[in-house]
């Protein structure tokens, strides 16, 4: 299967697999993307590398894990809805859908939930123990996991990781354990160029295409700055120690972030990159 | 339950038990004359007894601007009902948001405008002031300061847990105020990723705030407003914030 892409515009959903059974279902605005980020990136003190010669693009992704339990990490938001779940019931065809698992609960990653649920009722809500009034942010029913907890998929097992870099207090990251998928919601993801048809494709393709460690590294940063503002008040040498500690607990064969272009191996080359984007971002 | 703050401003909301005591989930107003502004609109589980304190408040007056602090459920839940009642209504949001995805579409984006921290907007003969927002759990979230009254609205900021007894009570009806420890139990659920942050930087960030901004009172959604003690209670924040960075 290649990339099947449903609807267009702010609409758009794009469905395309990563292994044989873990997919990535994402949105992002592609020829639109100039006239809604050309504000986002405004403020930034080199605007026109992001919203100038080089128009970037953010995707916002969910992943589908298909097994013989099938899991949702995460559900894109309700603009998304309708093709969202279009590529969903592309991917599991007559199966059901056992999991939505929900990192947090702003709207592009949990804001489908209410309508995954209604198309598949008995799919069960996963989220991240330790929080109260999950009902005030609509996950009500949930069932929660704590950090190293383990949802047996058949050949899968998703695990439940403490996240290193958040927004929202109630978080969760996920690992894979047969792939080595490692998804880390908002953290450590690029930018990508529509006008380079990067829109949907793996970072290797993209590096194939031309996309530099540089650039790579820089889009690190950015992204950092804008999701944790937070940063500019850590030590970055703890902040990098913490990114070490991380990935020699995880074997990360696959690094899946919300809104970036899926790494697939080579996490030796790309570790170093993310710490120095890391670095300059706290330093911005 | 309705409280006026001062002048025209009014809060209302409600208090959700958890294992720390109460915490507030409040939408404030302005009346404004002919103008009314909503700051936030609340979760989506309190829908009726929010409508109607608006409404009571309101008195048939049409609320002409919504700021919303951010997009999450608790502060933006019933923005659906808001603009089935108000259709006209426009939406303010931080110019970091990204309204076509983080709001749910049930508004035209031609009525959100979005707005950068420092910019100041009339509404109606009154200047609001946007603030960067220093406590954020979404980064799209923004603080604004009403120049008429001197309150600044903080969003999650300075929210804190509070007993039964205190519910409803601004801080200056409370025996000493609002304690560091409130402070510190909720801002250490609210934002994770204070584990991270030194005092020594953050302090001047947190202090610039109010070295610019004549605040004479702070009212988060998830706490009264406080009305009294602007200073004590910055540094009662501030302590929070240590105590949270040294105690994980
Ligand atoms: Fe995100
Ligand atoms: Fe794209
Ligand atoms: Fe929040
Ligand atoms: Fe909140």
């Amino acid at each position: 299967m290649n990339t099947i892409i449903f609807g267009e515009g702010l609409e758009r959903v794009a469905v395309r697999p990563i292994t044989s059974d873990i997919f990535w279902i994402t949105h992002c605005l592609g020829d639109k993307a100039q006239d809604i980020y050309k504000n986002y990136f405004g403020m930034l003190p080199n605007a026109a590398d992001y919203s100038g010669h080089r128009i970037v693009d953010y995707p916002f992704s969910a992943f589908l894990v298909r097994d013989e339990k099938s899991l949702m990490i995460d559900t894109g938001a309700p603009r998304q809805q309708a093709n969202t779940l279009k590529a969903v019931e592309y991917v599991l065809g007559d199966k059901s859908l056992d999991y939505i698992w929900i990192s947090h609960v702003e709207l592009p990653h949990a804001g489908n939930a209410p309508v995954l649920k209604r198309r598949y009722p008995q799919a069960q809500y996963m989220t991240v123990r330790g929080g109260e009034q999950y009902a005030l942010h609509g996950l009500e029913g949930a069932q929660l996991m704590a950090p190293g907890e383990v949802i047996n998929l058949g050949k899968h097992q998703l695990e439940s990781v403490e996240p290193l870099f958040v927004d929202h207090g109630l978080s969760q990251w996920a690992y894979e354990r047969t792939t080595g998928f490692m998804f880390t919601a908002d953290w450590a993801h690029n930018l990508h160029e529509p006008a380079k048809n990067e829109c949907f494709m793996f970072l290797d393709e993209m590096e194939n295409a031309g996309y530099s460690a540089d650039l790579h590294c820089d889009d690190v940063k950015v992204n950092a700055w804008y999701q944790f503002p937070w940063l500019k008040w850590t030590d970055p040498d703890e902040v990098c120690a913490a990114v070490d500690t991380f990935f020699a607990r995880y074997d990360t064969k696959i690094l899946a972030p919300s809104h970036g272009n899926i790494i697939r191996g080579d996490m030796a080359r790309y570790v170093p990159l993310i710490k120095e984007g890391m670095r300059q971002a706290i330093a911005m | 339950m309705i409280r006026n703050i001062v002048g025209d401003v009014y809060q209302i909301g409600e208090y959700v038990e958890g294992s720390y005591g109460y915490e507030a989930v409040l939408v404030y107003v302005i009346m404004n004359h002919q103008h009314p502004i909503l700051i936030d609109c609340g979760s989506q589980l309190h829908r009726a007894g929010i409508m109607q304190e608006i409404n009571s408040l309101l008195a048939g007056h049409t609320p002409e601007y919504i700021f919303l602090t951010h997009s999450e459920l608790p502060h933006a839940g019933n923005l659906q009902q808001v603009a089935k009642q108000w259709p006209n209504i426009k939406v303010i949001v931080s110019n970091v948001m990204l309204p076509y995805i983080e709001i749910a579409p049930i508004l035209p984006l031609s009525q959100i405008t979005s707005e950068a921290a420092g910019k100041t907007i009339n509404i109606g003969g009154r200047t609001l002031k946007f603030v960067f927002a220093t406590l954020k759990d979404q980064p799209g979230s923004q603080w604004v300061f009403d120049t008429q009254t001197g309150i600044l609205f903080t969003g999650d900021g300075f929210g804190y847990y509070q007993s039964a007894e205190q519910i409803g009570k601004f801080s200056d009806e409370v025996e000493g105020g609002i304690r560091e420890i409130q402070f510190r139990d909720y801002h250490r659920t609210a934002f994770h990723f204070l584990r991270w942050v030194l005092p020594e930087k953050f302090n001047p960030d947190l202090d610039a705030i109010f070295a610019q901004l004549p605040v004479k009172i702070i009212a988060p959604i998830h706490g009264d407003a406080i009305r009294s003690d602007i200073p004590t209670h910055v540094a009662r924040l501030k302590q929070a914030v240590a105590n949270i960075r040294n105690v994980v």
